[in-house]
């Protein structure tokens, strides 16, 4: 920890971080103010005024939480008559002109309103005049849907676009009670993270037209991942459901929280990413046009591989660090050349300097790390001659023409050994299904040079083998993830040093110099 | 405070004439941010075409190169920028405290028969308009009417029905 | 009882033109000014006793001793001419009548402060009051006294008129700077104030016109002779605007510390044949009303309306007769106060709707005591709740009625239920 301060709340010592606001620090040690407007990525507004609370002794005595910061000896008062009888009010004004629609609302069961009420007001609704109406389903543009009536204004969204993608689209137009957020005519939400909105909304005034009415909340399970999307790796929730005679299913990727990486946020492509995993999917094994065992279709990559003069086993940059030297080991044991060539997965000038990557692929570093060339003149070379081309999870039609690619599938027998079908696993002649990376566990390495690890997240009726398992069934030395990490550390310089046990959620700078920090 | 949001598209595109266009340039150099500039050229619109509409606020954002939400949100909080034409003869009474307990309210009832028209409404031949504004500033001389911008203190009925007739 | 301190040019012919503004003494003070050190300006400003005309009444000369010593960033005046708390109308008669008194009291100030360039805010609805201002300070230009030499010494000042758009909350002075920056005109917290991160994030110093326009009188005559008006704590003299239900309202200049109902009496001409005294709002619509009998005791001081529960405010009086309906006359002034919510804190920006609304049920005699209490709950749970004090200046005043006038809502209330029941 970094300095630190010691104050009282409510008359209790606590030792908590220097230079940060009342929120943060005291948040830190688990102690909760609430707030509805304050974010720590957009600083203080102060404009809820649920957070303000009592300096024994201060000058004044009631400041907002957020826009106060940290001092030795400070006399913190939460839990006084008058707080809380701030904090019940506060409510009650945040609720007078709210429509109270959470049976429709997807918010409901992570809203801070519905939190707060029960832990803060909790009594009948006083209010015997009308509302105040406003509008409702406004199509703010990039899939961003808003209801005037719902929102607190608490500007969060209207700060995310002017402080964080410095594009403003948002404004709060109107005073008093006719305030409202908006968007310019003809102006709508026109950036690459606009979804980040939903998530910063405290209410349900913010919605994903993607997400609408698809799932409640408290049926999805929130399992911690990491977006493939590119090679930034942002930190993310994989929010799942398995629906009654029904398949786990992923609704949407939320970011999460890593402020060596990401920060709060993600970009709108990662996000929808998710879909991804639903959605063409290989399922079963495919001899030619035939659906076969998965026992039956290892049967038979064995057999191609152990027939073939030559075989080129091409790895997916989007594979973990495990499965790459799963296939390198395999490679070794049966003459074959691996390559990593993917050029089609890198979009040049793409990036935005700030968390899109032109490269999208996560883990492009493992490369480098393990020494897989990934060049197209290496992979030309290891084709040269080759009767056998084994894919892993990589989609070759995404770096090679179309005519190349049919010259080279005239030239050789194709297999793919993954998870999704496209158009490179459509024509290969045998496919292998595995299991995603979000069915997976595994480590990678982002652009900046962090090692991070993502874990299963999602079960599916019908579990594939992981890529890893896949490379053992087709001859290959590893036979568990124990022993993958056993020999990624006795074999990778830059790995020697890691505690696979113990991966901080942050991840690991791998060489110190690189470390990416996304200001939080 | 009614709603303000709903913007007017002319489906026109809107620019300062010559003598806005240099008066911009002249205020510009008071100011050490462009975004200063936000207020002034609302009330250039509002001199140069009576009222503002959503293409002049582009307008406005794009010369000074802020983001249009902003010239937005201060066109539709500081109410004496009109979002829609008004009548040719604006009359403004002045509903607040002293001007309240002087009979405000005779005069407004009475500008609502006379012109036709509700507070917030134009006439129907673009003559009048009528709005009921807080507290003018002319509490001693309550109550107060201002036509297009023109005070009209110590006001009853028949110096409005003079002032009518002198407009008509 | 009347003085002319900082009136005594305003009934003189064309005194708002330059030459006849000088014939009669306007930027004589310059030489003297230019001759001491800032430091001196301001000690001899405290000394004068000089407080805020804003309405919040804070010793001008200590304000501007705020400003940080040694910081690399332009110092800024913001000269507050919002004028829009209802009742208030003084400073447009300095604007209009003496401008040039305002602009040799802005050489003064960003002299003694070390600010070259002044923000006049004039609200937006004071229509003929900013071309005269304008004019005066094109005017001033020409004759060397703004720009970059005034009065041809080595001290560079310029004067820019920002017009603010009809809202009352501007008169706020961090709201103020909002506005000149371009933005909504919502108050900022504070800490930091404005005297160390103000307009454009650098120190500033925001005074009221009147305060400003003191500043010749004092810097001509001295302290002394300014605090020879008025009271030793509230010395000087003040554009008081008398208006309401009395015979003669209008604007005078007093000295501070007379007998409220001594100057409605004999300034403004008393009350209107036949009708008696209910009630005086002291100092703009947001100060606490004074019953009669309070009205007894009370001076226009600070300190006696302090002692009276109330505000010396703007010094903006209204006098309420017999015939006022006190429910009414709160259901108009919550309704402005809640107009002029900058919607910026939850509890001003719900709250005043919802007061409104209430007041307004038991007009139209649908309302319950419990309506009533509610009403009165509702003010606490508002004030001093919020960044800045738009919806305190609402809630103190509107509780004063509901204290004072308790049994003219109780009327309406049963006066409801008595018509419910006949039916």
């Amino acid at each position: 920890m970094a300095d630190t301060v010691k104050l009282f709340v409510n008359g209790q010592e606590v030792e908590v971080e220097s230079g940060k606001n009342l929120i943060d620090a005291i948040g830190a040690v688990g102690i909760e103010i609430p707030h509805l407007c304050y974010h720590p990525a957009l600083g203080a507004d102060g404009n809820c005024r649920m957070c303000l609370v009592g300096i024994e002794d201060g000058r004044p005595p009631l400041v907002p939480a957020c826009k106060t910061r940290v001092a030795e000896g400070m006399k913190v008062q939460l839990d006084t008559d008058k707080i809380k009888k701030i904090q019940h009010d506060v409510m009650e004004f945040e609720l007078i002109n709210h429509p109270v629609d959470c049976p429709i609302c997807d918010q409901a069961g992570e809203c801070k309103l519905q939190d707060y009420y029960m832990k803060y007001d909790g009594q009948k609704s006083r209010m015997t005049v009308k509302p105040v109406y406003k509008a409702k389903k406004l199509d703010f543009g990039c899939g961003v849907v808003h209801d005037q009536e719902r929102c607190v204004l608490c500007a969060r969204c209207v700060r995310f676009t002017r402080l964080i993608t410095k594009t403003g689209e948002l404004g709060i137009v109107n005073r008093t009670d006719a305030a409202r957020v908006n968007i310019f005519p003809g102006r709508p939400l026109n950036n690459r993270y606009a979804l980040n909105v939903v998530d910063l909304c405290p209410v349900g005034a913010m919605t994903s037209r993607d997400f609408r009415f698809k799932q409640r909340s408290w049926f999805l399970t929130k399992s911690p991942s990491i977006c493939h999307g590119c090679s930034k790796g942002c930190n993310i929730f994989i929010d799942h459901n398995r629906e009654k005679y029904k398949d786990d299913v992923i609704y949407r990727f939320r970011p999460r929280l890593n402020s060596q990486v990401n920060g709060y946020f993600m970009c709108d492509q990662g996000r929808m990413t998710y879909k991804l995993e639903n959605d063409n999917r290989l399922t079963t094994a495919w001899i030619a046009d035939r659906e076969a065992s998965v026992g039956e279709g290892v049967e038979a990559v064995r057999r191609a591989i152990s027939q073939a003069k030559k075989a080129v086993l091409l790895v997916s940059p989007n594979c973990s660090l495990e499965q790459m030297l799963a296939v390198q080991r395999l490679a070794a044991s049966i003459g074959a050349q691996v390559s990593g060539y993917s050029d089609g997965l890198i979009k040049q000038g793409d990036a935005d300097g700030y968390l899109i990557q032109d490269d999208k692929s996560a883990n492009r570093a493992g490369f480098a790390l393990l020494g897989i060339d990934a060049t197209k003149a290496g992979f030309d070379a290891a084709i040269q001659d080759a009767d056998l081309l084994v894919s892993f999870q990589s989609d070759l039609s995404l770096s090679l023409g179309e005519a190349d690619l049919t010259t080279l599938m005239e030239k050789m027998s194709t297999v793919y050994v993954g998870s999704y079908q496209n158009s490179f696993t459509a024509k290969a002649s045998l496919r292998l299904p595995a299991a995603s990376y979000s069915e997976d566990t595994g480590l990678i390495v982002n652009c900046d040079g962090i090692l991070q690890q993502y874990k299963a997240a999602v079960v599916k009726n019908s579990p594939a083998a992981g890529l890893g398992q896949m490379v053992q069934m087709l001859g290959g030395s590893i036979e568990s993830p124990a022993q993958a990490l056993a020999e990624l550390k006795s074999s990778v310089a830059a790995l020697q040093s890691v505690d696979f046990e113990q991966i901080p959620s942050e991840g690991i700078a791998l060489t110190a110099s690189e470390v990416a920090h996304v200001a939080a | 405070m009614s709603d303000r949001s709903q913007l007017i598209e002319t489906g026109k595109p809107f620019t300062f004439d010559a003598q806005r266009g240099t008066e911009f340039e002249r205020l510009v150099k008071r100011y050490p941010t462009r975004e200063s500039m936000i207020l002034p050229s609302l009330w250039l619109v509002q001199e140069q075409e009576g009222w503002i509409s959503a293409e002049a606020m582009g307008y406005i954002a794009d010369r000074i190169g802020c983001f249009a939400s902003m010239v937005y949100e201060a066109a539709t909080f500081y109410t004496m920028y009109n979002l829609q034409p008004k009548g040719k003869h604006h009359f403004c009474v002045c509903r607040t405290l002293s001007c309240y307990l002087l009979g405000k309210q005779e005069l407004v009832d009475y500008l609502q028969r006379e012109l036709g028209v509700k507070p917030g409404e134009v006439s129907a031949d673009g003559q009048y308009s009528l709005e009921e504004v807080e507290c003018l500033g002319h509490c001693g001389t309550a109550p107060v009417v201002q036509v297009n911008g023109e005070f009209h203190e110590n006001m009853n009925l028949e110096k409005l029905k003079e002032l009518l007739a002198t407009l008509k | 009882m009347q003085v002319q301190v900082l009136s005594a040019r305003f009934e003189i012919p064309d005194a708002h033109k330059i030459e006849v503004a000088k014939e009669h003494g306007a930027y004589a003070t310059l030489d003297k000014v230019f001759a001491m050190q800032p430091e001196e300006i301001i000690e001899l400003v405290k000394a004068s006793g000089l407080r805020g005309r804003g309405g919040a009444g804070f010793p001008t000369g200590l304000k501007w001793s705020f400003l940080p010593k040694g910081v690399d960033k332009p110092v800024y005046l913001a000269v507050n001419s919002d004028e829009s708390e209802p009742a208030t109308f003084k400073d447009r008669y300095i604007l209009v009548r003496d401008p040039h008194m305002l602009i040799e009291g802005i050489i003064i100030c960003c002299y003694a402060i070390k600010s070259h360039h002044a923000y006049i805010y004039i609200r937006g609805e004071y229509t003929t009051q900013v071309k005269a201002l304008q004019a005066a300070i094109d005017e001033a230009y020409d004759a060397g006294y703004l720009g970059d030499s005034v009065a041809g010494r080595d001290f560079k000042l310029d004067v820019t008129v920002h017009r603010g758009a009809g809202a009352y909350v501007c008169g706020e002075e961090t709201a103020l700077l909002e506005s000149i920056e371009g933005r909504k005109g919502q108050p900022r917290s504070k800490p930091p104030f404005p005297a160390v991160e103000g307009l454009y994030g650098c120190p500033t110093i925001i005074n009221n016109v009147q305060s400003i326009g003191s500043l010749p009188f004092i810097l001509t005559n001295g302290p002394d002779a300014y605090k020879a008006y008025g009271t030793e704590k509230s010395p000087g003299t003040h554009l008081f605007g008398i208006s309401g239900l009395v015979k003669k309202p209008g604007m005078y200049e007093l000295p501070l510390g007379l007998p409220l109902l001594e100057v409605i009496d004999k300034v403004a001409g008393g009350m209107r044949d036949g009708r008696t005294l209910k009630g005086v709002i002291p100092g703009g619509s947001s100060t606490p009303v004074l019953t009669p009998e309070e009205a007894q005791t009370v001076t226009l001081d600070y300190e006696s309306m302090a002692a009276h529960k109330t505000m010396f405010g703007s010094g903006g009086i209204v006098v309420l007769d017999d015939t006022v309906d006190m429910v009414k006359l709160v259901e108009n002034l919550i309704s402005f106060y809640h107009h002029e919510s900058c919607g910026q804190c939850t509890p001003c920006r719900e709250g005043l709707g919802w007061m409104l609304k209430i007041v307004k049920k038991i007009i139209r005699g649908e309302g319950t005591v419990a309506d009533i209490d509610l009403l009165t709950e509702l003010c606490d749970n508002i004030e001093m709740k919020t960044v800045c004090v738009l919806s305190a200046a609402c809630t103190m005043s509107t509780r004063s009625y509901l204290n004072k006038f308790r049994h003219e809502f109780e009327a309406y209330v049963s006066g409801g239920a008595s018509s419910k029941a006949a039916m």
